[in-house]
Formats: C-alpha cells, structure tokens, sequence
C-alpha cells in the first residue's frame, strides 16, 4: 500500500522530469558567452506603473541603445528573489546590474562580495563596497525649490505635504520642501499626511480635501500613482474659483492638471542610468554613492507654461537664481540622512 | 485507526484513489503547460525558448535548484496548513497572515528578547515563537466561528490584511532598524539564522518531515480520525462523541503554527530580517498547492515543489527569455487554475450556517470518497 502511494506520488513529476530531459537535451552546446557590455535591472514592481519603475526600465532601454550593452530586466517582489536574481547575473557574467530600490542593499552587498568583477548599483541606500555603490537622486533640490515658490505665493501661509509609505526618501524631500518654504517666509505652517501606499487614489484625494479643507493652498505629494488623487481634489476647487495649487514629482505632470498642477520637480531616472552605466563602461566607477541632481541636469524645476503668469516676477527670479546657486553647489539644501 | 472498517476494502479504494488522482494531476500540469505555451506565442515570445528558460531556471544546475527549494519550503508549510483545515472542513484562507505573524513573532524574539544569546538557546525560542505567532492568529478566526459563529473565510482573509499591515507598522516604529533609515528591522544575528548547506536553510527538510508528520496524524491517529470526521459530517461526528468545535479549534491552531514556522524559516533562513513585502504570496499560492495535491500531506510535497518551479521559473523566463513579467504571471495564473480545474473533484464543497447557531451543520470543504 505504501509502495504504491509513493510511486503514484512520484509520477506527479513525471511529465516534468520528461520536460527537463527534452528541452535540456535539445539545448546543449552552443551556449558560449558573448563578450561586450552586459547590464541587468532588478524592478521592485511592474515596470508598466508609469513612474518609479517605469523610469528604470526605460533607462535599461536608452542604456541598451546609447551605449550598445545587452540588457535584461526581472521583476523581484522579495528580499529573496533579490539574492536570486542578483546571484543569477552576476554568474552569467554581467558587468552592471541595478537593483532600483534602497530593499536591495543587503542582498548586493552579500552577492558583490563573491563576484567582484560585476558592479551593483542600489537606487538610493547607503551602503558602500568595493564594487556595490547607491545611487542617489537629489529631488530634494527640487522640493526645496517648491517649497520657496509655494511660500511666497501661499496667501493662507499653510501648506500641505501628501506621501505614499512613510520612506526615509520621501521625508527627506518633505524635508527640503520645508527647508525652502521657511527660508523664504519665516512662520510658515508645514502638513504632512502619508497615506500608507502608492496606488490609492481615492485616498489620496481624500488626504488632499482635508487639507485644502484646512486652508491648505499649496499642496506637494510624493505618492507615485496615488497622486493622481491630489491632482483631482485640487482641480475641484480650482474649478470652483478657488487658488490652489499642486506640485508634480517625480516626472512632469504639469498636463495632468494644467489648471491646478503650477510646476513638477522631475527626476530624469533614465538619463541617471544612463549616466551611471556610461562611468562604469568607462571605467570611472568609484566606490562612493553617485549623487545626481541638478548639476548634471537629472533633477530640474519644470514650470507649467499655462500657470506661469501667476508666478509674481520677483519669485520666478528668486527661483532662478536659487537655482543657479544649487547647481554651482554655493547652497545646499537640507536633506534627510538615510 | 482504521481498524474496524474491512481492511481490503479500505486498501483497495485507497489504491484506486491515489491513481486516479495522480493521473489528474499530471494531466493537469500537462494541459496547463500546453495552454501557457500557446499563450506565451500569442504574446509573441518563443514558447520554446520561455519554457526552457523556465526549466532551466528551476531545475537544472545547483543555483537553479536551490531557488526552487526556497520557494518550494514555505509553499510546503503553509500549504500543508490549508489541507489540513480544509479536511476538518475549515476553509482557512488565512495562512498568508499565520505566515505574517509567525515572522513578527520569530523577529521579535530574535531581535529584541534574546539578542546575544547562544543559537542552542535562540533558534529553538525562534521556531517556537514563529508557530506560536501563526496558531495564536488562526486562533482568533478558531474561536470567533467557534464562539460567535463568524465565518472564518471572512474572517481568516481579513487577518491576513491586519498581519500584513502589522508587519508593515512594526518595521516602521518597534521594530525598525536602529539604524532607524528603512523599513525593515535590524539584521538577524549569525546565532539567530538557520544552519544552511548551500544556501538550502534547514527549515525545508524539516518542511518536508513536517508534511510525513502530517500525513501520519491524519491517516494513522485518533486525532486526525476525529478531524476528518468533522470534515466528512460534523453531525455524525457529534453523534459518535466528537466535539466538532475542539476539532475545530485545535486543527486551525495546528495549521496556523505551520504557517507560522514558514515565516520564521523566512526570517532565519532566507532574508535575515523582517520586511513588509516577506512574502509573495505564499499563503495565496498554498489554497492552490493543497487542492492540486487532493489535500493529502504527502502529496503536498510534490505539489509545493511544482509551484516553487513555476515561482523561480518564472523569475527565470523574465530574465532569460525576456517575457515581461505580467506575461509570466499570467502563464503562472492559468496554470494555477487548470491544476484546480483538474484537481477539482475535491468538491462536494458543502457549506452549511455557522456553528453558533446551528451546532449541528458544522461543515465545510470535503475530501470526496475518503474512507475514515
């Protein structure tokens, strides 16, 4: 009885130990590694979400055809696909292989030691090895600017912050946001909300209402999808005559509200990816955090040309000028250390 | 504990049962292989070229193999929680939360109550902590249908979001690094991991002892006949003298440690610290290994490792083959749908009203044909 138990159980696995045996054997040989540039992207999430992953994956593409490497992309959602798919390439003998998010630090660092000769860039993160570096964007330099712009224009002096998860990134561009604003007008009152996600738009609408039901008039969000959610509440009272207004992040998002949306603090993730496979394939990679803003023209202050003329001249020169200081790194605004 | 019932003919329908089973099975895997390769052309990918990247990834070669076991262990666990419950006619859809829980648990004592002590002290308290976690949620779902009679479909889906979201809290306020920079909470410490061969972390072979362990409660115990017996007719069952309740209660908390045990094998084995996205779905995933496997312990096994395949493999095909992930998901999606398609049979899926109100229709999912 207990014979036929198992053997019943083992011709489960029948037709798959048939499979590997076909399509190994028709496989064999012919396998010879290719030599030239070769980069990898590791993706927390869909690379159709048309913001953070998007980015990456579009700079995997320009990477591919500005620089001639062979590129290949996975989606890993756990820590322990991260190692997997680290391990896998680096073994396949990639040269670079991004891991677009802070989460993978531990498992590029653990898999960089045993492959020294491939590169592992985290976005963002802090952790540094030989051969394992972040990369970190400096949006911050961008809020920073936002927040002057929305303090000087704010008439009720009460802004609004909307997040998605409560990440040490996303603070410190909260951070800078709060810095510019009271610089340029002591006494001005900062909210902040995180939401808890990225992809809840009713939420995020419903956090924006209340602040805006607050006396709320400027508003910035850092939720990814969920902020299409503020951009539809503050086009509500738009319409209703109201002056309120919101800041696009990340990339530009004047069009989706170009009545509400006054300016978007854009992040040129493909341009930085690009920029860092180039070092690498140069061979100028250092082992120390490769920090991209607005210096290299990755991080900008994009006006929305419809809502322009509100912007008072004496603060859109305040914002050039600034802007000018930040580039040539006389300032430097406040960031959160993570 | 089969001994009143003719012997022969127990054997016999056993027997022919597991054949035709197994042949379901394979003909399930089968079919649903075919219908992914023609998907997998309609996308316009190579179906050869995915589904030996697939393989590839998965079976052939010691890192391939080893990403498989990885994924095949807490698949194991918790799919063995599921098949558990549903033979006691608990539809526990919970075990995604037991597995959450377990790990807050396992990372707390690990963590927190017994940083610096020695392994021989830690990772005994660890793995107790992990299923201690897991059985103390399912026992929420256990005695709120025990008690107020709540259904534990709603109630066990609805623990799995609290779990999650607890996980979530704990990593961004107790528990976060002290480093205090991301969620995630501090790393384990070399005391606190499981002993690992080649990455392969012990919690997995005992994964699998668990599933004989299992195997034998049900088949060969009194208490796995009283469970079954709840299973099959809680009302006869009453009338022999079982109390379905206990029956109840005890094989939820049962299953809620087993889920439990995934999440601190997660912890300990694989990751080495608690984060929000710990697992991908295991527990989701574990209601498909449990039906695929007839809700039999032993064939859990093979089932979990079919699924640990499509999961790696999976990762494989973007990598390799370069078919986007949600191409793979979907192929991983129809699979998982004809296997339960063929599988099924394991219906004559009664549900009766709560048991509070009415303690003689305690009822839920049968395994059709068993002989107790």
């Amino acid at each position: 009885m207990l014979g036929s138990r198992t053997s019943s159980l083992f011709s489960l696995m029948l037709p798959l130990v048939l499979l590997v045996v076909s399509v190994s054997a028709g496989c064999g040989g012919g396998s010879g590694e290719e030599s030239g540039f070769r980069v990898a992207l590791l993706t927390p999430g869909s690379i159709a979400d048309g913001g953070w992953n998007a980015g990456a994956y579009s700079g995997l593409l320009r990477i591919r055809d500005e620089l001639g490497a062979r590129v290949s992309h996975v989606e890993t959602r756990t820590p322990a696909e991260f190692e997997e798919s680290f391990r896998d390439y680096a073994s396949r003998g990639y040269d670079l292989i991004f891991g677009h998010g802070f989460e993978y630090q531990d498992a590029a660092a653990r898999v960089g030691a045993e492959f020294p000769s491939s590169v592992f860039v985290t976005t963002s993160g802090n952790t540094v090895r030989a051969n394992v570096v972040p990369m970190v964007f400096e949006l911050e330099q961008a809020t920073y600017l936002c927040g002057v712009l929305a303090a000087r224009m704010s008439r009720s002096g009460r802004l609004g912050l909307i997040g998605g998860i409560d990440l040490p990134s996303i603070r410190s561009t909260f951070l800078a946001f709060k810095g510019g604003a009271q610089a340029a007008r002591a006494g001005v009152e900062v909210r902040e909300v995180f939401i808890g996600n990225f992809d809840d738009t009713a939420a995020a609408r419903e956090a924006a209402l209340a602040l805006l039901e607050e006396d709320v008039d400027f508003v910035l969000h850092q939720a990814n999808e969920a902020g299409r959610g503020v951009f539809q509440a503050v086009a509500e009272r738009v319409e209703k005559g109201e002056r309120v207004y919101a800041f696009g992040t990340n990339r530009n998002q004047n069009d989706m509200a170009p009545e509400a949306v006054i300016a978007s603090a854009t992040l040129n993730i493909p341009a930085a990816f690009v920029e860092v496979a180039r070092r690498v394939k140069q061979g100028r990679f250092e082992a120390r955090p490769l920090r991209l803003g607005m210096a290299s023209d990755i991080v900008r202050l994009e006006m929305n040309e419809r809502l322009q003329g509100r912007i008072p001249s004496e603060v859109a020169e305040e914002l050039v000028r600034l802007g000018e200081q930040i580039r040539k790194g006389e300032l430097v605004v406040p960031r959160g250390a993570f | 504990m089969t001994g009143w019932w003719p012997r022969g003919l127990a054997r016999r329908h056993v027997v022919e049962r597991f054949a035709s089973d197994t042949l379901r099975a394979a003909g399930a895997v089968l079919f649903a292989s075919l219908i992914a390769g023609v998907v997998i052309a309609a996308l316009g990918f190579s179906p050869v070229e995915a589904i030996r990247a697939l393989l590839a990834g998965s079976l052939i070669g010691p890192a391939a193999l080893t990403a498989t076991l990885l994924k095949t262990g807490p698949l194991l666990l918790t799919g063995l929680a599921v098949a558990l419950c549903f033979r006691c006619g608990v539809w526990n859809i919970g075990a995604e939360g037991q597995l959450y829980a377990g790990a807050l648990l396992a990372t707390l004592v690990a963590t927190r109550w017994l940083v610096g002590a020695p392994a021989v002290l830690v990772l005994p308290c660890l793995i107790l902590a992990g299923a201690l976690g897991g059985a103390l949620w399912a026992a929420i779902a256990g005695a709120l249908r025990v008690m107020r009679g709540v259904n534990e479909v709603i109630s066990t889906i609805l623990l799995n979001f609290v779990a999650i979201q607890l996980v979530s809290l704990a990593v961004h306020g107790p528990l976060q690094e002290s480093a205090g920079a991301y969620p995630q909470s501090d790393a384990l410490a070399q005391a606190a991991r499981l002993p690992e061969l080649a990455r392969i972390h012990l919690g997995i072979p005992i994964a699998v002892l668990l599933a004989l362990a299992g195997s034998f409660l049900l088949f060969h115990t009194a208490a796995g006949f009283r469970m079954r017996a709840v299973g099959l007719s809680p009302v006869a069952a009453r009338f022999a003298g079982i109390v379905p309740e206990r029956q109840l209660l005890l094989t939820i908390c049962l299953a809620g440690a087993l889920a439990g045990l995934a999440g601190a094998f997660e912890v300990s084995g694989v990751t080495g610290r608690l984060f929000e996205s710990l697992s991908p779905g295991y527990g989701y995933t574990a209601i498909a290994v449990a039906l695929l496997a007839r809700l039999h312990p032993l064939a859990v096994v093979p089932s979990a490792f079919f699924f640990g395949v499509l999961e790696a493999g999976g990762g494989a095909m973007q990598r390799e083959a370069g078919v986007p992930a949600v191409a793979t998901d979907l192929v991983k999606g129809i699979v998982i749908l004809l296997s339960i398609g063929f599988a099924a049979g394991v219906g004559g899926v009664r549900r009766v009203g709560p048991v509070a109100r009415a303690p003689t229709s305690l009822s839920g999912p049968q395994a059709d044909g068993e002989v107790l």
